[in-house]
């Protein structure tokens, strides 16, 4: 009893695995192809923040010249 | 191995399985026969182009490429209409009023068929958007073209040009 109890957990898990996944067809990324769906939908807004983000934090890369916190590169 | 690992394999099996690609359709394979209906009203059906060459082109709304062929093939039907030569679209959007009122603002002479559910490009095994395929006046498959881009319409008017004059 006890086995058949383990064995239906995992088959269990297996279908709860199984119902997690679902593999979207070339035709249906309707949804996924909208301008809001993406990581970075406005460009230039995306570009603005990097620039602050790099002055303020005296970081280097991304704008490509280095910082020094003054907000002026 | 543990049989916790043996079932997680087993897991990535049945899960990878479900998720295994179709098959999709190769030059010299027999273009699946459709019916569905058009944009325009009526029924497209691929039958009814049979002694033509036809460029079956599925397409979307939503997809930036496909928006861009679009004035590509129409300028091919053009140029290749007294050459028993067809453009056939198949559109995949789930709303069909988009793909009306695309076509509204982006006219094309040549008929496109509606299939929200994705049926034809399922059975065609399309691999990306836009995917179109040059059927022979056979039925047969002689090229499919996955994606777009502006100088493919050189390479697509060679394709459809040997076609065409093969034929007669």
């Amino acid at each position: 009893m006890r086995w058949a109890r383990r064995v239906g957990s995992r088959w269990l898990l297996v279908a709860l695995a199984c119902a997690g996944c679902s593999s979207v067809r070339p035709w249906e990324r309707e949804a996924l192809a909208r301008a809001d769906m993406a990581w970075d939908p406005d460009p230039l807004d995306k570009a603005l923040h990097q620039h602050i983000q790099f002055s303020k934090e005296a970081s280097l890369d991304g704008g490509g010249a280095g910082g020094g916190g003054c907000g002026c590169n | 191995m543990s049989p916790f690992s043996s079932f997680l394999s087993i897991a990535a099996l049945v899960v990878c399985a479900l998720a295994a690609p179709i098959r999709a359709l190769e030059q010299g394979d027999a273009a699946p026969a459709f019916s569905a209906p058009g944009v325009a009203g009526g029924v497209v059906s691929l039958a009814s182009y049979r002694g033509k060459v036809v460029y079956l082109d599925f397409w979307a709304s939503w997809c930036g490429p496909c928006a861009q062929s679009l004035p590509a093939l129409e300028r091919l039907r053009r140029e290749f209409a007294a050459g028993d030569f067809q453009v056939v679209a198949v559109n995949v959007d789930h709303n069909t009023a988009l793909a009306k009122s695309f076509l509204r603002r982006r006219p094309v002479g040549y008929p496109s068929a509606l299939d929200p559910e994705g049926a034809i490009p399922g059975r065609y095994g399309v691999e990306s958007m836009p995917t179109s395929f040059l059927i022979d006046r056979d039925g047969i498959v002689r090229h499919v073209h996955r994606g777009f881009r502006a100088e493919d319409e050189a390479l697509l008017r060679e394709r459809i040009q040997g076609l065409v004059a093969a034929g007669r």
